[in-house]
């Protein structure tokens, strides 16, 4: 087991035709934590994320999970991972042609060896603690982004795993259902002891939830802090970055 | 002379061909990979056994019936000038059988069935459904793909059952009102001249043809890449190679069996 952290990314290296985006990022996350990822749109906050479940192969590195190094899988060998670090994604990835009760009652047939029926009545349960019960039985594309996305948590938690990755949760929503996003994560990790890693630009979300953050720039980790530390950091591109300022010493490819 | 740039596009074609039946050979081998042991999701196997069979089944019917007597009206000249009314039944029955029917019924259901399975896993590829199915540790395989198989091989098999027998009620009415032929004369010039053989060899080009669209229509939506456009391109690709498939496997088969 080692002395490794509950998630553990060391050295990581990642580049796009031959464009790199990570290079060389190290990053350990506590059991429990809600750790977020922030940085300026391309620098690898959702590559990093996709990395751990094996979505993306890394070039050059060393990812670790729970005392296994996972970097080395294949995709048979990442199921196992996968129903123990669960992914929301940023656009909800609901299965367009199921009902919300659908949609969450199929993991729970598929997993937890549910009958049709019984796993149904357990996804309208599941529904109704993200406050969607009266829409269980709509499709996703009647529903708004925010409902898509507390249906899209609902399906993830039924493999109760150990490790959610959100990758922009709140992106698209407005301030109330952003913060019921907010709520949902905050009472994952206190009521059931799940690790959530958080990739945002939301910044009312990071200050409020976040228990650490990694700010990533030039494809390293830059800045490792609470977020009351970041905002008060010296640095002048964290500075830049938390101040939302066009102009500075940070270098964003592309402007 | 061939100019260097043609030589060029020649070869990034035969490359793009090469890479798509290695794609669609590897598909294959997941396929059988996920089938042993067979652990089916029995309701996505109903489901699509249902959209794709029994909503193709009055276009399938339609077409057959008409392909039958089209058949007789294309031999009828010939019957009427030989006076070979005994051998109706059996020329477009013969015809229908061992080639109208299963081709024409594989290409509508390429067109139908296989276009929208395209463009269906297409889209699901661009919106990261799929992603969504391997984060819930759920093999797209075993999940989308092998029921999609099985539901095509099935349904266009039955489907060519039942477009074969409609299509020999077809010929037998329109031999009827266009030959004056009586049904008992056409029943027997099919119970006299036809034999099991030429059911059973259209029979297996179905099976074929079936397994043909399914790989290529799962294979082509798995891997559209570039959005809406991409699903475009994707659903285009699939049917054109679904059509070549067909009439290749036609032709081997038939050389194969002759």
């Amino acid at each position: 087991m080692s002395g490794r952290a509950f998630v553990e990314f060391v050295g990581v290296e990642k580049a796009f035709a031959g464009k790199p985006v990570l290079r060389g990022m190290d990053l350990a996350i506590g059991k429990g934590e809600i750790l977020y990822i922030i940085g300026t749109s391309g620098v690898g906050k959702s590559v990093t994320i996709k990395h751990l479940v094996g979505f993306l192969p890394i070039d050059k590195g060393e990812i670790w999970f729970d005392g296994q190094r996972v970097d080395r899988l294949d995709e048979r060998g990442f199921y196992p991972v996968r129903r123990r670090v669960g992914m929301v994604f940023q656009n909800a990835t609901l299965f367009d042609a199921m009902t919300l009760t659908e949609n969450v009652a199929l993991p729970l047939r598929k997993h937890q060896g549910l009958g049709w029926k019984a796993a149904l009545a357990d996804a309208r349960r599941r529904l109704a603690q993200v406050y969607l019960a009266d829409f269980a039985d709509r499709y996703p594309a009647e529903l708004s982004d925010g409902m898509r996305k507390r249906a899209a948590i609902a399906r993830t938690l039924t493999l109760a795993p150990e490790v959610v990755l959100f990758d922009e949760p709140t992106t698209g929503l407005d301030p109330v259902n952003a913060r019921r996003i907010d709520r949902l994560i905050r009472e994952l990790s206190r009521t059931l002891g799940v690790t959530a890693v958080v990739v945002s630009h939301d910044l009312p979300s990071i200050m409020s939830v976040a228990d650490r953050v990694a700010f990533l720039y030039q494809g390293r980790v830059h800045a490792l802090a609470t977020p009351a530390e970041l905002a008060a950091s010296a640095d002048p591109i964290v500075q830049q970055f938390i101040a939302g300022r066009s102009s500075g010493p940070m270098e964003t490819p592309g402007f | 002379m061939i100019g260097e740039r043609t030589l060029t596009l020649l070869g990034a074609r035969a490359m793009a061909v090469t890479r798509e039946v290695g794609g669609i050979a590897i598909m294959t081998g997941q396929v059988l990979r996920a089938l042993l042991p067979p652990r089916l999701d029995g309701r996505e196997l109903v489901r699509n056994l249902h959209r794709m069979g029994n909503r193709s089944l009055p276009i399938v019917a339609l077409t057959a019936f008409f392909a039958g007597g089209l058949m007789v009206v294309q031999s009828a000249p010939f019957v009427k000038r030989l006076g070979a009314t005994s051998l109706a039944g059996w020329a477009a029955g013969y015809a229908v059988l061992r080639e109208i029917g299963p081709i024409l019924i594989g290409l509508m259901f390429s067109g139908r069935v296989g276009a929208n399975n395209t463009a269906e896993l297409g889209t699901m590829t661009v919106t990261e459904q799929l992603d969504g199915l391997r984060a819930l540790a759920i093999d797209p395989i075993r999940y989308l793909i092998v029921p999609r198989v099985l539901a095509m091989l099935i349904m266009l098999t039955a489907l060519t059952i039942i477009g074969d027998l409609v299509a020999l009620v077809g010929a037998a009415v329109v031999a009827f009102l266009v030959l004056d032929i009586d049904w008992r004369t056409m029943y027997f010039s099919f119970a006299d001249n036809l034999t099991p053989h030429d059911f059973f060899h259209g029979v297996w080009k179905s099976v074929a043809f079936g397994a043909a669209i399914a790989l290529t229509s799962c294979y082509f939506g798995v891997t559209v890449k570039g959005g809406a456009v991409g699903v475009g391109r994707a659903v285009n690709a699939a049917v054109v190679a679904a059509a070549v498939s067909i009439m290749l496997l036609d032709f081997f088969i038939t050389y194969a069996t002759a």
